[in-house]
């Protein structure tokens, strides 16, 4: 059993690094691998290799690493939450919201497009909090059914807000259809810049509720008999959730997929659901899958680029229903 | 003889309001060590609110619960958790939990927020896996259990708690007489070992075969409180349960309630 779990762990581990070189070095023009250690050190020449590097690659890179955790991330905490397989970002409403919030800008206000991480972030955290606040009134406040529908139905209501968007705008929805299909863009540092905190404050939140969630999967009451608030730890998993997702939108778009299926990949090929495993190599893989999806993407047909979330689903999809048909 | 000893739990006027509706509304529930407490009464009584909300579990309206003297209302919830443990009716059976990883999760009021687990943690996983039984099965995945055998480990992940009081919300609802059999053994002989046990339960002739004393809960008041044979008697099974019964017991330990199944 250990062995199996150690296993995964180095599969994940070799495909990110794996992925993480290819991601430096290939593309529209390939880096050979000592001129980007070389410049990763410092000691490159100045120079359009350099640049690509520096300036190109590593952001893309970074931002593919920290978005694939952060997602796969969200999808964790939320499953192990909310105790239900189905979930995913796309369930407290954070998809729905950040999908819209960047409609807005990329339709109604193109020559705002400096703002597309904020809008996405700021509906995504808004449309969260509207499903929280609906699931946290009434007599059973905190109760998963409703937090379910709650989501459901705001992740409905900004779809449709978003879909009568792209029609009032017909003839810019092309900017739009990127984001909504998911997917990476070569902008450099600038999004992460504005996204950073959120993505600190969601993972920070995550190695937190790990404990607290393995006492959940028990049930409320034996998470209650050991000290723990279940309400409290379902609200603060989907608060790290919605701020991981949130900021991964603004960053790469509408990538949901990767939330709902990498936590069921890690359990059913790790055999465990602990929490302690589940999170951190989720993390691990939803990264490597992310990058491994983007450098493919990127790569394949250079210098045009495929988007990457209907690709990542191509490659997830196939290895999640191998795994799912031998799953007890 | 009566020995002065503090309570390890003291209920007194209790009051729980759901929504609405009242509960329970003068509920009493005293506990000492090595005690087994049965609390019986008829579907609705309030019985299982009564053991919840004293486990702190579920918001009281008014009333006093007090653990080893203190207030539930000054204890913070892991101070709760190292008082007494709570083992549902069903408990959660979550895929791809092995029974020794349950019980672990049950030690956690012991462990700091980001510490691991001690070496003194891990030997009171052991013992709890040892004592109620599931050492046959430890490395065994949850759902593949039975009934029983995942009741056991609920008690088990209980123990891991090690709180001086366990307190079991119809553990054995659900099961066969054998593993009712199995677990009722073990309640009674963690009782012995020194624990203060509460058991909610339907079975008047299990409650009166292993409890020390019997708790009779009645339209969210507690009716009465003795040895099973004082407080559980013919009257008082037709007048809570409107039934003609009598609880047999004989010199071997064996109890059984002979009812007058379809006379009125």
């Amino acid at each position: 059993m250990i062995l199996r779990r150690s296993l995964v762990v180095a599969v994940a581990a070799t495909a990110l690094v794996s992925a993480t070189i290819a991601s430096l070095t290939l593309g529209a023009v390939d880096v050979p691998v000592r001129d980007v250690i070389d410049a990763l050190r410092g000691d490159a020449e100045p120079g359009p290799l350099r640049e690509i590097v520096l300036e190109l690659r590593l952001p893309r890179t970074f931002s593919a690493i920290i978005v694939g955790a952060g997602l796969a991330v969200a999808g964790a905490l939320l499953q192990g939450a909310l105790a239900n397989p189905l979930a995913s970002p796309d369930v407290i409403g954070v998809t729905g919201g950040a999908g819209f919030g960047a409609a807005l800008i990329l339709l109604v206000f193109p020559n705002s497009i400096a703002l597309l991480p904020v809008g996405a972030l700021a509906f995504g955290l808004v449309a969260a909090t509207l499903v929280f606040a609906i699931a946290l009134a009434g007599p059973n406040p905190g109760g998963i059914g409703r937090l379910i529908l709650a989501g459901i139905a705001v992740s409905a209501l900004f779809g449709a807000a978003t879909t009568s968007l792209l029609t009032a705008y017909p003839e810019r929805v092309q900017s739009a259809i990127f984001f909504l299909a998911g997917g990476l863009t070569s902008n450099g540092w600038t999004e992460v810049e504005v996204v950073w905190p959120y993505f600190t404050a969601g993972f920070v939140l995550a190695v937190l509720l790990i404990r607290p969630l393995d006492r959940l999967a028990l049930g409320d009451d034996v998470a209650q008999s050991l000290g723990t608030h279940p309400r409290t730890i379902r609200l603060g998993a989907g608060m790290a959730a919605a701020l991981l997702a949130a900021a991964a939108a603004s960053i790469a778009g509408l990538l949901g997929f990767l939330g709902l299926v990498i936590p069921h990949v890690v359990r059913l090929a790790g055999g465990t659901s602990r929490h302690g495993y589940v999170v951190p190599v989720s993390a691990l893989s939803g990264a490597a899958l992310l990058l491994a999806g983007d450098t493919l993407a990127r790569t394949i047909k250079a210098p045009i680029e495929l988007p990457v979330g209907p690709l990542m689903v191509a490659l997830g999809v196939p290895l999640f229903l191998f795994l799912l048909r031998r799953a007890v | 003889m009566e020995v002065a000893t503090q309570p390890l739990l003291e209920v007194e006027d209790l009051c729980v309001v759901i929504g609405r509706t009242p509960i329970l509304h003068g509920a009493e529930l005293t506990l000492e060590a090595g005690q087994l407490v049965a609390v019986v009464g008829p579907n609705g009584a309030g019985k299982s609110t009564l053991v919840r909300a004293a486990a702190g579990l579920q918001r009281r309206s008014s009333g006093t619960v007090r653990w080893s003297g203190s207030d539930v209302r000054k204890l913070r919830r892991r101070q709760l958790a190292r008082m007494r443990a709570f083992v549902p009716q069903r408990g959660r059976v979550p895929d791809g939990i092995s029974v020794r990883d349950a019980v672990l999760v049950g030690r956690s009021p012991h462990v700091a927020a980001l510490a691991r687990p001690t070496r003194a943690d891990h030997a009171a996983v052991e013992q709890a896996i040892e004592r109620s039984g599931v050492a046959a099965f430890a490395e065994r995945r949850l759902p593949t259990l039975s009934g029983g055998e995942l009741q056991r480990v609920q008690i088990a992940v209980a123990l891991a708690q090690q709180a001086p009081v366990l307190m079991a919300d119809e553990p054995t609802a659900h099961l066969d007489l054998g593993a009712t059999v199995v677990i009722a053994r073990l309640l009674r002989g963690l009782a012995d070992d020194g624990l203060g046990v509460v058991l909610v339960a339907h079975d008047l002739a299990l409650a009166a075969a292993i409890a020390d004393r019997v708790v009779v809960v009645s339209r969210g008041r507690t009716v009465a409180a003795g040895r099973a044979e004082e407080v559980l008697h013919g009257e008082r099974l037709a007048e809570v349960w409107a039934v003609d019964a009598e609880l047999r017991r004989d010199s071997d330990g064996r109890a059984g309630l002979s009812v007058a199944w379809l006379q009125k």
